[in-house]
């Protein structure tokens, strides 16, 4: 669906992205994984259609740079939330790509108090957006990229601002989206999280996709420590299911000899 | 019962009632300050002169309405509709609340343009002033723009920036001035901000130009709220962030910029106008464009009712007027706005 060839970013002189290769299959959830300034932002913008590029970025055989037609949810990790702006008026803003500016169809209307219900928003819809919680305002972006009824949703970090009881909330409800078809692409910084949701992980360094494949792959992988300067270890938990942590050994470095 | 319910949680993004009611105001401002001044006249003898009828106004009185008031209103209802548009377009684009023309440095920039005309033309009132005063506008916003820098969206510094430049035009301004002191009195009493001189001549170029930008501008009202996102939300939802941006900047200067060359420099109507409108009607839609353009044109109307009565028969600077009322105001929106100047 979403096919990566030699993409390279520059922003400047700065190489951002070099050389990535990702294929994204349809109705599936990829995360993409590394430390901060590894490029996953870019890539996630680069997708988006934002950001020039060299190489070949296409959604389902068409280059993406500056197709404004495509249906593509986006749910930024620092949402800019404007002063004054009721959850009401916030989702209907995300309903303008399906109705057209400016109008406020029937079907979208309906469309909008479903999803409401469906994200438990009932009596939040007038308040001031800025006036919620982390954790509501995560469901409000979420609603927002669901009532555009969208083929794909790029999450930037959706858990990065949340305790883990909404983290579990926020990615049981982007599994659902996925169930319903939506196919899903997130950054995320814990790739245990992304292990337990996911289907394919990539990991990415320095701009480079170091390692990706099936998410059980890529955490069993030897090179997956070195992607993140052994600074991690793997633990296998009873039901099979693996974990990361960081980890460092007794003497407080860094553990280079993980415990399995 | 589910059905009216349901109805009930839907509040419109916009009311066309709301634009309605401000027609209305316009309309009842616009009667006063046509019958109120040194001669009155009575509301019947206007609408009989204007459309005709037996029984309307003749001779000094007649020229009066014709040849001055009316044109003085009119033009006082174009400025007002200019700036109070461009403001609120200037506040969404730059994403802050205490965007203004003038105190981006827009308005003295276009005052920079409009001297240069004045001085190279020894003409105060010409069809070019406005492409002048474009001109230093566009090249004041610019300048705002890159001196803030990636930081534009900072109402601090995005402010300071805006009087670093106005400040800068103002100087090279007061310098040509100075050189050109046959022109220093017309040129000082248009600074004032006056709607004096309005003739029917100066009243049409500026129509032009003024409802041209208006149109652009609510033409891409809906669009404009996409602007209120990130640029990646905006481009996500089918809008391209810079131009739109690049529109809504040139439309916005062009009326700022026609405005300053027929009017001077009037300050605050930009912040007070578009604040009023979000407040009253607690909304933050760009759709309400049209409404703050016509509530713009009232409160001008009426600021110049203001400026010609009030210490009657002497005239006050309008700008006099604006900046009484503005300055609190401003005052008032930078402690109430969320962010202020964090």
């Amino acid at each position: 669906m979403i096919k990566i060839e030699n993409l390279s970013v520059k922003y400047q002189d700065v190489t951002v992205l070099n050389n990535v290769n990702l294929e994204i299959e349809k109705n599936s959830w990829t995360s993409i994984v590394g430390p901060n300034g590894a490029g996953k932002t870019t890539l996630l913008k680069t997708m988006l259609g934002m950001t020039s590029y060299s190489g070949s970025v296409t959604f389902e055989g068409k280059e993406v740079y500056k197709d404004l037609t495509r249906n593509v949810a986006f749910v930024p990790q620092r949402p800019l939330i404007p002063i004054g702006m009721t959850v009401i008026e916030y989702l209907t803003l995300g309903r303008a790509k399906v109705d057209g500016w400016g109008k406020e169809l029937k079907r979208g209307r309906i469309y909008i108090q479903e999803t409401l219900e469906n994200m438990q928003l009932v009596g939040l819809q007038d308040r001031f957006a800025t006036q919620l919680s982390g954790g509501e305002i995560q469901r409000v972006l979420l609603a927002r990229a669901i009532v555009q009824e969208p083929k794909v949703i790029l999450l930037d970090e959706p858990t990065s601002a949340l305790d883990l009881h909404y983290q579990i909330r926020t990615l049981d409800q982007i599994e659902h989206l996925r169930n319903q078809g939506v196919t899903v692409i997130s950054t995320m910084h814990d790739i245990t999280l992304s292990n337990m949701y996911s289907e394919k992980i990539a990991i990415m360094k320095q701009g480079r996709v170091l390692l990706d494949g099936s998410s059980d792959e890529v955490v069993s992988s030897p090179q997956l420590r070195e992607a993140f300067d052994n600074s991690i270890s793997v633990h296998t938990l009873e039901s099979g299911k693996k974990v990361i942590v960081a980890s460092r050994d007794e003497s407080g470095r860094r553990d280079s000899n993980p415990r399995p | 019962m589910i059905l009216k319910s349901q109805k009930q949680e839907f509040k419109p993004i916009w009311n066309v009632r709301i634009t309605l009611v401000s027609v209305l105001v316009l309309v009842l401002v616009v009667i006063l300050a046509i019958s109120t001044g040194p001669v009155a006249l009575s509301t019947q003898e206007i609408f009989r002169t204007l459309f005709g009828l037996e029984g309307g106004l003749e001779g000094r009185e007649k020229t009066l309405l014709l040849e001055i008031r009316l044109p003085r209103v009119a033009l006082g209802a174009l400025v007002g509709a200019a700036l109070a548009t461009s403001g609120a377009v200037y506040q969404t684009v730059f994403r802050n609340p205490l965007a203004d023309p003038y105190l981006l440095g827009t308005a003295a920039g276009a005052g920079l343009g409009a001297t240069i005309a004045i001085t190279t033309t020894n003409n105060s009132f010409n069809p070019a002033l406005p492409i002048f005063a474009f001109i230093g506008g566009a090249s004041a916003v610019a300048a705002t723009f890159l001196v803030s820098g990636r930081y534009f969206s900072n109402p601090g510094v995005l402010l300071l920036s805006g009087i670093a430049v106005g400040a800068f035009a103002s100087a090279i301004q007061i310098y040509l001035q100075q050189r050109n002191t046959e022109v220093l009195r017309p040129v000082y009493s248009w600074i004032l901000g006056q709607l004096t001189v309005s003739d029917w001549n100066n009243v049409m170029w500026a129509a032009l130009y003024i409802f041209l930008s208006l149109i652009i501008l609510f033409r891409i009202s809906k669009l404009l709220d996409g602007l209120m996102l990130s640029d990646e939300e905006a481009f996500s939802l089918g809008v391209s962030p810079n131009k739109i941006r690049i529109i809504a900047v040139i439309a916005a200067t062009l009326a700022t910029a026609t405005a300053v060359s027929v009017s001077g420099l009037i300050g605050f109507v930009g912040i007070i106008v578009p604040h009023i409108i979000k407040g009253i009607t607690r909304r933050v839609t760009n759709r309400a464009l049209p409404t703050i353009a016509i509530t713009g044109a009232a409160f001008l109307v009426l600021a110049d009712l203001g400026a010609r009565t009030l210490i009657a028969p002497a005239e006050l600077p309008i700008g006099v007027i604006t900046a009484f009322i503005g300055a609190p105001f401003f005052l008032f929106v930078l402690r109430t706005t969320k962010g202020g100047l964090k």
